[in-house]
């Protein structure tokens, strides 16, 4: 039965009749505020011992402040929380370790020019370090679980893959009795998934409960014992039987039924099927000149590793070409090449007739590429800047009058532009930090699809972090500037968005292209082999 | 296609939002410390106050001393102003006032100019000091651009080698320094000719304020204007938060990274200028001590503002003054003030804390 | 050029490093672990004059470099209380700090001694290990020397070996690096970076002590003239490495050395040249004369819990 909010110790009516017994962790009316912003209202829900329980909600929802509450990195502002029967009020992650509480972060924090073992030992070890019974050890942990691990490895030549396997080994060994997943999956090769979830079922079986934090009904489906659903920063549903009541999970977690979604936005969620959201554009049969040659891409880093290998690629224009492959396989320094951030070590670009290979962001800007770039903070914006200066940033040479900035045209400019677009702001000239995440990229992309002649658009994880309102919105973009011409490469880590988007895949895997294909999901046993590294 | 450089983090931003408030509170408490001091130290405190403002305002000549002395520190702070707002902290005011100083003298000793007309016997050699400080400053923004090197360290062993640079000009009689009439001819240079002097507003050797002063203030009226209104102003302040996104948005780091400090250092070399064509007229060694620290000191309490450094600079100005009367007269060493100002600083870097920061 | 002058300038190549190795070294430590420290110079400063003062006040010298250590221990905390808490910019403070003790320090020097400098003040004795001393013709010019000297040695390779062997130098490598792999892993950043900067502090005041008892006997006003800056230099040169670190400082301790040698050769070298020397080596070296330098991930960066 589906049921709703609070109740404090709940009994467990599983399959197996079984005692009552006291809830691991308790939360109770929690709520969390930074600033002006509530990311948690009211919050209460409670772990059982040896169970996998899920903790549902789209981006945004709160799911990972909950997880850095129970973790003791930020503090609640109001509730009680209570571990093992008894009042938990950590102060920090020694607290909660302490306690018996381990956790898997979405980022990892693991420090790169360390080796595995190295930094499993971080804060378990003092003084002198005796650094191979601790390889032995870890090795052996590692092997229980059903994983191989490098004890020596260091971790920038490790995939991430293997990298979030270090962050839970490191979690295991302190034997805890709560280990806390925050959206593991998100970076995993669809095989790497069913892997990480036989391992939450072990933990659990050997009385550990697991926290998973998701929004893929797929893994709900597949692993939960119980869910709970948050949407807006409060818990709206719980679930016993998740398997069985998916449908009213997902009304619960989007507030509407799956009909009214836009259906690619829907299936990254992966409550539809991607082929029912098959591409809203036909992409032309064979194009009669390529908007987009690439030739031979390859980029060599400082160390002398080939990061990208041999890339060759045409995309036509109003054609969506989707790049597939787990983060780290090359994705970064092609879309850095693309955006002409870096130089490649060997090979060109041509846009149309002209190489534009060594070309500067201003100048690829001028010829009509638009970049919608992976990290937004980092690259697309200055979040200490207004709106209005972010949306005209590539193009304040518009608004420049003698060496003067022609400051009411800018704000007249950005404010048509923040309607056309959607983006939510208190007004043009607020920072840009006070959007929220999906208005943020909503405004990147304007900037990027308003160019005056758009040949050519790079969009990387456009909707990463995004909820289901914005992704929806990325795409009807996406999709309009393709209608219009332009040659869309869509980068992305998810391969349910590459199949509902994108006209055909190429696959990633160690910086080359392993194959490619249609965008069909019967394809997607294929794709995800390649994205393995196994050949077409 | 250049490699941008690795992005500084947010916190090295120098100030975050301007708060008047706390930099008069910095001022007025270290001012304090200072008065006990002056008590502890066994010193009248009201003959040393006295001292003190017969140093600053007692005459005429005190004044335009101070006031002149403001120059030096006003330009040196615009210098960091402007250079900040890209989030580069230049630490090499001394050396850009060294270089300019040398280059000054250099020019109008020997550079032929005394003859020519309509002023341009001093402009020459100022505009030679200004190119030798914006060269001296363009050395950190080369090495930034090429090799990413911490323009902090690098503009303060610049400096540090501009003041050996100085001291062997005037110790070598190949450079600058004057003719050895006797063994105790002193390591400097000779007396500028008179028609490299610049005028006096006044024209009164009593009240020696010279050209410089309305030259520093339109100076900082155009910096304001420029750092506020201007689509270079604004491609600064985006260099400064984030060179990667402004990069990708078409700014160049690079010529943004040169501009500014060639702009500080240019500023440092006109400082340098105006103080040995203005006022001194003798290159000596040391002669710029102590003048780049405290126009660094006026940019970090102006928090940003060129009416900051202008008021920062006039404070500084009059206090050195009233220190070095302090010390003839009274017996208190001018190392208070530099107490004062080092007070100064540290207060207001850990206010940053409590005023505007988002934890 | 006879051994002997060669014995000489290595010996004084020593001399002249040996407070650019112990404060960089603690530098080293500290910007490891993600705290940059431009207040070195002040602290060194500090140092120097404390162990002046302290020797001549107790005729002693080991307090005077007691007291030493413990009169810059309330500098270093104050940089660790602005760098960590108060999450001050750290360039600003460190030259903010050293601004005011570079003028507390001659302030107190005028008020204790007069306007008379060159005041003598006991000093370190020298000390040379027992066979390497005895060599012929080079021994005592290079191994005759404060056994202040011979005490930094040791403790920079015990630095070396806690920084490469125990857990203490993972938890200094990770908080410069990832200071969330440290917090995550239960251990306060905030802790480990108050202690490097006492550290720094430490070694700091060892440095100072060095030129003030250990070496010319004396105090004089500002009398560390950019060493501290020549250490962090050092330890950009040295690529955050103990042994680049010790390299370069020897380097500048040689082209300090360099002033006083080349006029006993006959080579006649302007000798602002000579001075100039060392600062230019440590620019050349900071603007990439080895290749691009990779500074600890988090260097200069606050940390807190976001």
């Amino acid at each position: 039965m589906l049921s709703p909010p609070p109740v404090a110790a709940r009994e467990k009516t599983g399959t197996t009749a079984e005692p009552l017994t006291e809830p691991l962790l308790a939360l109770q009316g929690v709520t969390k505020r930074f600033g002006s912003l509530v990311a948690l209202s009211d919050a209460s829900l409670d772990i059982m011992p040896g169970e996998v329980h899920c903790i549902l909600g789209e981006n945004g929802a709160g799911k990972s402040t909950l997880c850095n509450l129970i973790f003791g990195v930020h503090v609640p502002d109001q509730g009680t929380m209570r571990f093992r029967g008894e009042r938990y009020q950590p102060s920090g992650p020694s607290d909660a370790l302490a306690s018996g509480i381990a956790m898997v972060h979405q980022h990892f924090s693991l420090v790169h020019d360390m080796t595995v073992v190295d930094n499993v030992i971080l804060g378990l070890q003092r003084g002198f370090v005796n650094t191979r019974s601790w390889a032995q050890r870890l090795d052996r942990l590692a092997r229980d679980y059903g994983f191989a691990l490098d004890p020596y490895a260091k971790i920038e030549d490790l995939s991430v893959g293997e990298r979030q396997r270090v962050e839970i080994v490191k979690c295991l060994i302190r034997e805890p009795r709560l280990f806390v997943l925050d959206e593991p999956t998100a970076v995993l090769l669809p095989d790497e998934i069913a892997a990480l979830l036989a391992v939450c079922r072990r933990v659990a079986d050997n009385g550990c409960a697991v926290v998973l934090v998701t929004h893929k009904l797929a893994e709900i489906k597949k692993a939960a014992d119980r869910v709970t659903v948050l949407r807006g920063g409060q818990v709206v549903a719980r679930s016993d039987h998740p398997a069985q009541e998916i449908d009213a999970l997902v009304r619960a977690m989007i507030q509407g039924d799956v009909k009214s979604l836009d259906k690619s936005a829907a299936s990254v969620l992966g409550v539809v099927e991607a082929g029912a959201a098959a591409a809203a554009t036909t992409p032309p049969e064979s194009p009669a000149t390529e908007a987009v040659q690439i030739d031979g891409l390859t980029v060599i880093d400082s160390q002398g590793v080939t990061r990208l290998d041999n890339f060759t690629l045409s995309i036509g224009p109003g054609e969506i070409v989707g790049v597939a492959g787990v983060e780290g396989n090359g994705q970064s320094e092609l879309a850095a090449v693309l955006s002409g951030m870096t130089a490649p070590s060997r090979g060109r670009i041509f846009l149309g007739d002209i190489e534009t290979t060594q070309l500067s962001p201003k100048q690829l800007t001028a010829a009509g590429v638009g970049v919608v770039p992976e990290d937004r903070h980092a690259v697309g914006c200055i979040v200490e800047m207004s709106v209005a200066e972010n949306m005209f940033l590539n193009r304040l040479e518009d608004f420049t009058s003698q060496g003067f900035l022609r400051h009411r045209a800018l704000v007249a400019a950005a404010r048509e532009l923040m309607t056309r677009f959607d983006v939510r702001a208190a007004g043009p000239e607020v920072a840009f930090s006070a959007l929220s995440g999906g208005n943020q990229q909503k405004a990147v992309l304007a900037r990027e699809i308003t160019l005056p002649k758009l040949l050519f658009l790079l969009a990387a994880q456009p909707t990463r972090g995004l909820d289901v309102g914005a992704v929806a919105a990325v795409y009807n973009h996406i999709r309009a500037a393709c209608r219009r011409g332009a040659a869309v490469l869509l980068i992305s880590s998810e391969l349910d968005e590459l199949i509902a988007v994108a006209d055909r895949i190429v696959v990633l895997y160690r910086g080359r292209i392993m194959g490619n294909c249609a965008a069909n999901p019967s394809e997607r046993e294929r794709i995800g082999a390649m994205m393995a590294g196994q050949a077409a | 296609m250049t490699d941008v450089a690795t992005h500084k983090p947010r916190s090295w931003r120098v100030m975050p939002a301007p708060s008047v408030v706390i930099s008069i509170a910095a001022v007025l408490a270290a001012g304090l410390l200072g008065v006990v001091l002056i008590f502890a130290m066994g010193v009248s405190v009201s003959d040393a106050l006295a001292a003190f403002i017969q140093g600053t305002v007692g005459t005429p000549y005190a004044i335009a001393a101070s006031i002149n002395r403001s120059i030096a520190f006003a330009l040196v702070g615009i210098g960091f102003v402007i250079a900040n707002r890209a989030n580069l902290v230049n630490v090499g005011g001394e050396g850009q006032i060294a270089v300019g100083g040398i280059a000054a003298t250099a020019v109008a000793l020997y550079g032929h100019v005394e003859g020519l007309p309509a002023g341009l016997a001093f402009l020459i050699p100022l505009l030679a000091a200004t190119v030798a400080g914006m060269l001296w400053g363009s050395i950190a923004a080369a090495l930034k651009i090429k090799a990413g090197t911490n323009e902090v360290i690098s503009t303060l062993l610049l400096s540090f080698i501009a003041v050996w640079l100085l001291y062997w000009c005037v110790q070598s009689p190949v450079l600058l320094r004057k003719p050895m009439t006797s063994s105790a001819t002193l390591p400097e240079s000779l007396e500028i000719p008179d028609a490299t002097k610049l005028p006096l507003l006044t024209g009164d050797y009593s009240f020696p304020v010279h050209i410089g002063l309305p030259a520093t203030v339109v100076i900082a009226i155009v910096a304001a204007i420029v750092l506020a209104k201007t689509v270079f102003g604004l491609r600064l302040r985006a260099v400064g938060f984030n060179p990667i996104a402004a990069s990708r948005a078409g700014i160049s780091y690079s010529r943004m990274v040169l501009l500014s400090l060639a702009a500080a250092g240019a500023l440092g070399g006109l400082a340098g200028g105006f103080m040995l064509l203005g006022e001194q007229y003798v290159l000596k060694d040391g002669f710029s001590s102590g003048y780049g620290f405290d126009g660094l000191v006026a940019g970090l309490l102006a928090r940003g503002s060129i009416v900051g450094v202008i008021a920062a600079a006039l404070l500084f100005g009059f206090l050195r003054s009233g220190g070095i009367n302090m010390e003839m007269v009274a017996a208190v060493p001018t190392a208070l003030v530099m107490v004062i100002q080092g007070l100064i600083v540290v207060t207001l870097a850990g206010a940053a804390y409590f005023i505007g920061r988002r934890p | 050029m006879t051994w002997e002058l060669f014995a000489v300038f290595v010996g004084s190549s020593l001399r002249l490093a040996v407070p650019l190795l112990l404060a960089g070294t603690g530098e080293l430590v500290s910007e490891r672990a993600g705290v940059l420290n431009m207040s070195i110079e002040g602290m060194m400063l500090a140092g120097a004059f404390a162990a002046a003062v302290g020797a001549w006040a107790t005729g002693s010298p080991m307090l005077g470099l007691m007291i030493c250590v413990i009169a810059v221990l309330p500098v270093a905390l104050l940089q660790a209380l602005l760098s960590n808490t108060l999450r001050a910019n750290q360039i600003v403070t460190g030259i903010g700090i050293n601004i005011l003790i570079l003028g507390a320090t001659t302030l107190a020097y005028r008020e204790i001694f007069g306007a008379r400098s060159r005041e003598q003040i006991p000093g370190l004795s020298k000390w040379s290990p027992p066979l390497l001393g005895n060599i012929p013709y080079f021994g005592e010019a290079v191994f005759q020397q404060v056994w202040l000297l011979y005490a930094g040695l040791a403790i920079i390779a015990l630095t070396a070996l806690v920084l490469r062997y125990t857990s203490i130098g993972l938890v200094v490598h990770a908080a410069g690096a990832e200071p969330r792999a440290v917090d995550k892993s239960g251990i306060s950043v905030t802790l480990v970076r108050y202690l490097v900067v006492i550290f720094a502090g430490f070694m700091s005041a060892l440095a100072g002590a060095f030129l003030s008892i250990g070496d010319i006997h004396t105090f004089t006003e500002g009398m560390t003239r950019g060493a501290g800056y020549l250490a962090i230099a050092a330890v950009i040169f040295g690529k955050w490495t103990i042994g680049g670190c010790i390299l370069a400082c020897l380097l500048f301790g040689a082209a300090t050395a360099l002033q006083f040698q080349l006029p006993t050769l006959g080579i006649d070298v302007p000798n602002a040249l000579l001075i100039m020397l060392p600062y230019l080596l440590a620019l050349l070296a900071v603007g990439g004369l080895t290749g691009r330098q990779t500074a600890p991930r988090a260097l200069g960066e606050p940390y807190f819990r976001r």
